[in-house]
């Protein structure tokens, strides 16, 4: 798993698909950075959220499970450890299961994942583990999901499967059937858009560079500097009339 | 508006990291000097009045924003919506932050301190859903929750400390800040036996103050953030091994002109405090500005207090347990 945004942070931070060697960057909507709203009792993202590597939910490609298309990405993972993990960070997880998140229309698979170095990933096999272990966390990702655009003016999201969560054989398949579509489209069998492909290490893959070039493209882009300040609107909490 | 020159931005510590500054507030009244290291068992942040005097928060501010000792430009006061009682509230800790910072009652000019428990540096836990605390944290200054009585409400004594307040704005206020608050209505907490009000207030510069002033619109316009501070408190010592927390009134909270009261009885006790009326214990009632006390002392010694704290460095870095979330059966 390619972490892009800790546990509690709000910038959305994202897998660059189209720039090459696709570094992490945040995304910007209307012209402005983005930041998710912390949706009460909610604070930013409530796990360490991020991608699995080779993998690509295609948009020429209608999901028989939600009967939407892809988003266009690599597949989404909410990782559900103790530790608060590092934008960039790249760690081993085991996957329990998953939630078939419609996100505008689109197919957004959603996997439940754990770190496999947290303390208690032993004792975390399957999506039931997670409902036994951490009561709350499942429903809590369904309320996120559905409610986190509300304060950006867009609608609640829907899901297939009513909002339950399939379990890791599913799940798994799921991932596979991804990395199909991603190996499809670093073989260019697939037109993938504007999606950037360049690589340093699929073999056989037309878009494959040298690490001269690779270099060339890192050392294009701007120097490093320190952070600019978060705007304090970020830290809003935006509520809802209960029912 | 007087501002002395060189008016500087506040920049008091939010938990560390930052390089240590004297500075002044953003509206000229107090500011904050880090002594020690944040996130280590040296770390002081004291206070300082507009004048540059080193005070103690817990006794030289006044409780009454607005008042003549607060020394406020009338001006503000007539931008609320006019016969609201305005309170000085300190803030200890910033909403969504896990470090315990307290005022140090025990230490002359009662700076703020991070609370240690069995030798280690307090962090609070993670109650799931919650992230840290939920609002920003404090106390009212000059109150005190005397341990020698007992509440009639609630049955048990005093905390031996200054009323808390939970402050529900939008804003992330920051450790050491002081801020203008209006009461809306209080939760009557008791805290491993003992009384332990907790003052809801919002503070008079939220985008939301205008529409807010009484608990019944904290439910109108935050649904849930009043269960959700109940289930906090009672809660929040859990993942330390102690039991879950009681509350008096059934855990319902009370309106605003019942907070008032409530916060008026615990400025009494200050004032009996003070003015060595009450047994304070261990108490310290060192003030630079409260006239007739027998604490008061001269600004040298209060200067010499905050000089013989250890110099101020940059922070420690916070061990990764303290991220860790806690999960209760439903």
């Amino acid at each position: 798993m390619v972490v892009e945004v800790p546990r509690w942070t709000n910038a959305k931070m994202e897998i660059a698909t189209k720039d090459p060697l696709n570094p992490i960057k945040q995304d910007v909507k209307k012209g402005k950075l983005r930041y998710v709203a912390n949706v009460f009792p909610h604070k930013g993202y409530i796990w360490n959220y991020g991608a699995i590597p080779q993998t690509w939910e295609d948009p020429g490609h209608k999901d028989e499970n939600t009967g939407c298309c892809g988003d266009n990405d690599p597949i989404d993972v909410c990782e559900i450890g103790s530790k608060v993990c590092s934008r960039g960070e790249v760690i081993k997880v085991k996957v329990l299961g998953t939630l078939a998140l419609i996100d505008e229309g689109e197919t957004d698979w959603k996997i439940i994942a754990i770190n496999v170095e947290d303390p208690e990933a032993g004792n975390y096999n399957d999506i039931n583990d997670v409902r036994r272990l951490k009561p709350g966390y499942l429903e809590a990702t369904v309320d996120w999901f559905r409610r986190y655009k509300v304060p950006d003016g867009k609608p609640e999201n829907q899901f297939a499967f009513n909002g339950e969560f399939k379990d890791k054989d599913f799940a798994v398949s799921v991932i596979k059937s991804t990395h199909e579509h991603w190996k499809a489209l670093i073989a260019k069998k697939t037109d993938g858009g504007e999606i950037n492909c360049t690589n340093l290490t699929v073999s056989d893959s037309p878009f494959c560079c040298s690490q001269e070039c690779a270099k060339a493209t890192v050392d294009a882009a701007p120097p490093g500097k320190a952070a600019n300040p978060i705007p304090p609107e970020v830290d809003k909490w935006f509520y809802y009339q209960k029912n | 508006m007087r501002a002395p020159a060189g008016l500087v931005r506040l920049l008091a510590a939010r938990g560390g990291g930052r390089p240590p500054r004297r500075c002044l507030g953003a509206m000229a009244r107090y500011g904050t000097e880090q002594r020690g290291r944040p996130n280590s068992p040296d770390y002081r942040l004291y206070f300082k009045n507009a004048d540059g005097k080193y005070i103690s928060p817990f006794h030289d501010i006044p409780l009454f924003a607005g008042s003549k000792e607060d020394k406020e430009i009338p001006a503000k006061r007539s931008k609320t919506t006019g016969t609201e009682v305005l309170f000085n509230m300190i803030v200890e800790v910033p909403r969504w932050t896990n470090a315990k910072m307290e005022i140090a009652t025990e230490e002359p000019l009662n700076p703020i301190k991070q609370d240690i428990k069995k030798g280690k540096l307090r962090y609070v836990a993670n109650i799931f859903p919650h992230k840290g605390y939920i609002w920003n944290y404090g106390a009212l200054p000059q109150t005190w929750e005397d341990p020698n009585h007992r509440d009639n409400n609630t049955g048990c004594c005093g905390d031996n400390d200054p009323i808390d307040v939970c402050e529900i704005g939008s804003k992330i206020r920051s450790s050491g800040e002081i801020v203008q608050v209006k009461v809306l209505g209080v939760l009557a907490l008791v805290d491993e036996g003992e009384t332990d009000w907790k003052i809801i207030a919002i503070g008079v510069d939220d985008p939301e103050a205008q529409k807010i002033h009484d608990i019944d619109d904290v439910k109108k316009h935050k649904p849930g953030y009043l269960e959700a501070t109940v289930d906090w408190f009672r809660l929040y010592k859990v993942p330390d091994g102690k039991p879950e927390n009681q509350f008096a009134f059934n855990g319902e909270f009370k309106d605003k002109d019942f907070a008032v009261e409530i916060i008026k009885s615990t400025h009494e006790y200050w004032k009996a405090l003070l003015h060595k009326k009450a047994d304070g214990g261990t108490i310290k009632c060192t003030n630079v500005l409260v006239s007739g006390s027998p604490f008061c002392c001269s600004e040298e010694d209060a200067r010499s207090i905050v000089q013989s704290a250890p110099v101020p460095v940059n922070g420690d870095s916070v061990s990764s347990d303290v991220d860790s979330w806690h999960f209760f059966p439903k």
